[in-house]
């Protein structure tokens, strides 16, 4: 039979079981449930249901789990703003790209402006006879004579030079001259 | 030879200072505990592991933050279990599908007991545990692990969680009243009555 008392000691129970209550608390309790056998029976209850917690099965960590943290960590990933899941990364990964890419195009977009702007602004040649060079325009006649003068230059420089033919070499005879003098 | 306590408190500076080895040292410490903690959550090994490595990204990022008033383990659950609920929401699922809000409701009768039978397998309890956990609301489930399966005390679950131990009291009281419900309905045999 549940009386006050009973409910009292009832409602420590949870905490008598998970160790949380003082000695103060649990001394009471405990010459309580050896008195009442509605109260035991309502503690081994409780005590039974955490019998379905205690069949933890071995967790398997994947081998360099820890290692690839450390260096993820180093390299500067925060963990934040992915999603779990396999997926969520390269879509992440796909997102900083295309934001780098409209970044760059919008920068390229912003120079060729400001160089546009600057060359309008300044001074440069203009006419309609504008020239590489500073010579006064030659007429056919100058620029062909000009071009067989370069002809006959090159003319000489690839024909090779004719050696001059060799005299015949007379005899010596030293011994001779010696005596008639 | 360092206390836990020390040690992380060595490991962190020292990761702070840049080591990297350091931070590898303390995610080889608590990754099983992370990975099981997640795994509550998810049946996906894919998103157990990113949501793991999110959580200690995010400790990386915010190391400068932690004041060693807590421990580092619990600065660390804290994070995770946000990090949990975070991706929880990105999937469409609200911390909350409970009508009513357990905060306002009034206690239930004691929780009455269902033991797993003696001839069921390990893995067959883990199943059906997670099975009739996968039923609650967060915030509920999120108590129960912390306590159940973590094995946190109150302060620690209210520091974690952000709530008064009077709340974490409440909730896991509810808590436990509605795993038995649910285990009840998906498995009448387990009534034994």
């Amino acid at each position: 039979m549940t009386t006050m008392e009973c409910n009292d000691h009832l409602a420590l129970i949870p905490g008598y079981l998970d160790g949380e209550l003082s000695e103060a608390q649990a001394a009471p309790l405990r010459r309580h449930l050896l008195d009442c056998r509605g109260c035991r029976t309502a503690a081994q209850g409780q005590r039974a249901l955490s019998r379905w917690f205690e069949a933890e099965l071995p967790v398997a960590v994947p081998p360099g789990f820890a290692a690839h943290v450390a260096r993820r960590a180093f390299a500067g990933d925060t963990g934040d703003g992915r999603s779990p899941g396999a997926s969520a990364q390269p879509a992440a990964a796909r997102g900083e790209i295309l934001q780098f890419v409209l970044h760059a195009t919008a920068a390229a977009a912003v120079i060729l402006i400001v160089v546009a702007g600057w060359l309008r602004g300044v001074d440069l040649p203009a006419g309609s006879d504008l020239r590489a060079d500073d010579a006064p325009p030659a007429s056919l006649e100058q620029v062909l004579g000009e071009l067989d003068r370069l002809d006959g230059l090159d003319r000489a420089e690839r024909v090779p030079a004719v050696p001059a033919p060799v005299a015949p070499v007379a005899p010596v005879a030293p011994a001779r001259e010696v005596r008639e003098r | 030879m360092e206390s836990p306590a020390l040690e992380d408190a060595h490991l962190v500076a020292e990761t702070l200072a840049g080591n990297q080895v350091s931070f590898q040292l303390l995610v080889e410490r608590y990754q099983e505990r992370l990975f099981a903690l997640a795994r509550h959550y998810t049946r996906s090994a894919v998103e157990v592991e990113d949501i793991v490595q999110d959580s200690f990204l995010k400790a990386f990022k915010r190391l400068d933050t932690f004041d060693h008033r807590s421990s580092f383990y619990t600065w660390l659950y804290r994070i995770a279990v946000n990090t949990i609920l975070d991706a929880l929401k990105r999937k469409g699922r609200s911390p909350v599908q409970a009508v009513e809000d357990p905060e306002v409701v009034g206690r239930p009768g004691p929780v009455q007991g269902v033991a797993p039978d003696a001839g069921l397998e390990r893995e067959e309890i883990s199943r059906v545990t997670h099975e009739a956990l996968e039923h609650l609301p967060e915030i509920f489930r999120t108590v129960l692990v912390l306590r159940e399966f973590e094995g946190l005390a109150y302060q620690q679950i209210a520091d974690t969680l952000g709530i008064s131990i009077g709340t974490v009291e409440s909730r896991l009281f509810r808590a436990r009243a509605r795993f038995k419900d649910k285990l009840l309905a998906l498995y009448p045999e387990f009534s034994g009555e």
